[in-house]
C-alpha cells in the first residue's frame, strides 16, 4: 500500500487549472522528488497533498485513507517553504521544534518524556543542539530552515514532505541536511521532496516526478545533470532564490 | 506624593474594588494578548470592543443586563469573524475594519433609539468606571479572568502553534478551527466581562501593551507570556495608585503608564541591541563560499 497515492489530481485557482490530472504514488520507504520549473504546479500539488488547498478533481489517499477522512497527520512530517524571518512574539528553537510533538500530546497535557527526547534528538540531528534556547529570530536563514526540518523530524514521520527545503541555504548546510534525510530514508521513512534544483539532497533519491505546466512529463529515474550542470563545482545563480514568482502571483504575495 | 495618604485611599471599599478589578484585568488580558500579537490581530480587542457597544445598546433597548447581551453579541461576532477569515478571501484586516465601523455605528444607533428610555450611557462603557463598580462586578471579573488565564496557560503550546504558523498546525493535525474560535471567544469574554468596570480602552490596551513591551527582551514564547502577565499586573497596579493620588480616572492613567513604559523600553531595547550587535553571542552565519577565483596577490 503506497503511503501517498494521488490520482488525477486537479487544482485550480480562480478558474485556472494549475495542477492538471496528476498521478503520483509514493511507496513506503521510497524517496521521490517532485521537480519542475517555477510555475509548474509542484508547490501547489504539495499543498494539496498536505490538505492546504482543495482539490478541484481527482483524489488523494494518505496511508490508504482518503484525505478527507485522514486523521493520523502525526505520521506525516511537513516542512513548509520558509516564509522570511520569524517575527511577532519571540520563540526559541526548542519551542518551534516542540510544535512537531503537539499532535502526539493530549490537548492541555504537559509533554511526556518521549516528547522532550524527540525534540532534543531532532535538534541534535540538524546540528542545532547548542542553539535550542536561542530565539529563532537571531538564527541565520539556513539555521531557521534547519529548525523547520527538525520540527518535522520530531514527529517521527513515516512520510516526510519537504517544500523547497534548500532555497536560500548554503552548500554546507545542504550537505548536512542531505545526511540527516538519508538517515531517515535508511530508517524506512518515505520522502517527498519538492525542489527545482539538483543538489546533495537529490543524490539519495529513488525516483523523480517532473511537472511541466501542471502535468507529469517524467516519472522515473532522477534526472542527471547535463552539460555545465554536471560539473560538481557548478553553482547556480538563481534570480528567484527567494521565492517562486509564479507562486507569488497565485498566492497574492507572501 | 505621600505613601500613607495613598494607602489611606484603600480604606475605601470602592478603591479596593477598583484595584482588584484592574489587577485581575492586568494579569489576564496579556495572557490572551500574547496570542493575538503573535497572530497579528493586536487590534482585535478594540474591534470586538466596538462590536460590544452594539451589545450594550441592545441591553439598553431590551432591558436585559448589558453584560450578557454584550457577551452574546461579541461571541457571535467572533464566530462570524472567524468564518469570514477562514472561508473567504476577506483578510482579517478587512473583517476588523467592518467590525470597527459597524459595531460603533450600531451601538450609537441603537442607543439613540433607546435614549427615550433614559438609561443610555455608552461613554461609561468606552472608558469604564472602575470607581463605581460593585462587588458583583468585581467577582464576575475575577472569576472570568481566572477561567481565561487558566485556559490560556494550559493550552499555551497549542495556541502558540496555531498563531505562529497556521498552515503547519493544520498539516500536523491540530484542531486549528476549534482553537482559533476558542481564542476569539476568549478575547470576546475578556473584553465584555471587564468592559463595564475598566472600559474598552483599558482592556484592549492591556491585551497588547504588556506583550509588546516585554517581547523586546525575551527569547522564548513562554517567558514572554509570563513576563507580559507580570508587566500587566504592575502597570495596572501602578496606574490605580497613581490615579488615586492625583484624583484622575484610573483607566486612562493605566493606559498612559503602559504607553510610557513601552516607549521607554523600546528606547532601552534599541540601545541594548546596538551593544549586543557589537559583542554578539552567536557566531555570525557562515556565508556562501566565494564563487569567483580571487586573482593571486602580486608579490
Amino acid at each position: 500500500m503506497p503511503v501517498l497515492n494521488v490520482s488525477g489530481a486537479t487544482v485550480s485557482y480562480g478558474g485556472r487549472a494549475v495542477v492538471r490530472g496528476v498521478d503520483l504514488a509514493v511507496e513506503p520507504g521510497e524517496a521521490v522528488a517532485l521537480m519542475g520549473a517555477n510555475g509548474s504546479g509542484k508547490s501547489t500539488l504539495i499543498k494539496a497533498v498536505a490538505g492546504l488547498v482543495p482539490l478541484a478533481g481527482g483524489s488523494i489517499e494518505l496511508f490508504g485513507t482518503p484525505q478527507k477522512r485522514f486523521r493520523a497527520w502525526k505520521r506525516i512530517g511537513y516542512v513548509p517553504q520558509r516564509t522570511g524571518a520569524a517575527s511577532g512574539v519571540p520563540s526559541t528553537a526548542a519551542e518551534v521544534v516542540s510544535q512537531g510533538r503537539l499532535a502526539h500530546r493530549l490537548l492541555g497535557m504537559p509533554p511526556k518524556r518521549a516528547d522532550r527526547d524527540a525534540v532534543t534528538r531532532s535538534l541534535a540531528e540538524v546540528g542545532l543542539a547548542d542553539h535550542a534556547h536561542c530565539s529563532v529570530d537571531t538564527l541565520s536563514g539556513g539555521q531557521q530552515q534547519r529548525v523547520l526540518i527538525a520540527r518535522a523530524l520530531a514527529t517521527d514521520p513515516e512520510l516526510l514532505i519537504m517544500d523547497e527545503p534548500t532555497v536560500g541555504v548554503d552548500a554546507e548546510t545542504q550537505a548536512a541536511l542531505a545526511t540527516v534525510v538519508a538517515d531517515r530514508i535508511d530508517a524506512g521513512c518515505a520522502v517527498l521532496l519538492v525542489t527545482h534544483e539538483l543538489g546533495p539532497l537529490t543524490d539519495r533519491l529513488d525516483r523523480a516526478v517532473v511537472l511541466a505546466d501542471g502535468k507529469v512529463v517524467h516519472d522515473g529515474a532522477p534526472p542527471r545533470p547535463v552539460g555545465e550542470h554536471a560539473d560538481p563545482h557548478h553553482e547556480h545563480a538563481h534570480p528567484h532564490a527567494n521565492g517562486d514568482a509564479a507562486d507569488e502571483a497565485i498566492w497574492g504575495g507572501k | 506624593m505621600n505613601v500613607e495618604t495613598v494607602l489611606g485611599y484603600f480604606e475605601y471599599e470602592f478603591m479596593q474594588r477598583a484595584l482588584i478589578s484592574a489587577l485581575v484585568v492586568g494579569l489576564c488580558a496579556p495572557a490572551v494578548g500574547v496570542f493575538l500579537v503573535q497572530k497579528r490581530l493586536a487590534l482585535i480587542g478594540d474591534g470586538l470592543g466596538h462590536i460590544a457597544l452594539t451589545g450594550v445598546a441592545i441591553g439598553f433597548l431590551t432591558g436585559a443586563a448589558p453584560m450578557w447581551t454584550t457577551l452574546a453579541v461579541t461571541v457571535a461576532a467572533s464566530i462570524v469573524m472567524e468564518i469570514l477569515r477562514s472561508h473567504s478571501k476577506t483578510s482579517g484586516d478587512v473583517a476588523l475594519a467592518m467590525m470597527f465601523y459597524g459595531g460603533i455605528a450600531g451601538g450609537v444607533y441603537l442607543t439613540g433609539i433607546a435614549s427615550d428610555k433614559g438609561v443610555a450611557n455608552l461613554q461609561q462603557y468606552l472608558f469604564g468606571s472602575l470607581l463605581t463598580a460593585g462587588w458583583d462586578e468585581v467577582w464576575t471579573i475575577a472569576i472570568g479572568g481566572t477561567v481565561v488565564a487558566a485556559l490560556m496557560l494550559v493550552l499555551r503550546p497549542w495556541l502558540a502553534a496555531i498563531c505562529a504558523d497556521e498552515q503547519y498546525a493544520r498539516v500536523s493535525g491540530l484542531p486549528v478551527a476549534a482553537l482559533n474560535l476558542l481564542l476569539l471567544i476568549t478575547t470576546a469574554v475578556t473584553v465584555s466581562v471587564s468592559m463595564r468596570a475598566v472600559g474598552l480602552l483599558l482592556v484592549s490596551a492591556l491585551l497588547v501593551i504588556p506583550v509588546v513591551t516585554v517581547q523586546q527582551f525575551t527569547r522564548s514564547f513562554k517567558a514572554t507570556m509570563f513576563a507580559a502577565m507580570a508587566a500587566g499586573l504592575l502597570i495596572a497596579g501602578t496606574g490605580v495608585l497613581f490615579s488615586a493620588a492625583k484624583d484622575v480616572p484610573p483607566g486612562s492613567t493605566i493606559v498612559l503608564i503602559g504607553v510610557a513604559v513601552f516607549v521607554a523600553t523600546a528606547v532601552i531595547a534599541a540601545i541594548v541591541h546596538r551593544v549586543r550587535r557589537v559583542r554578539r553571542a552567536h557566531l555570525p552565519p557562515e556565508g556562501e563560499p566565494l564563487e569567483v577565483e580571487l586573482p593571486a596577490a602580486k608579490a
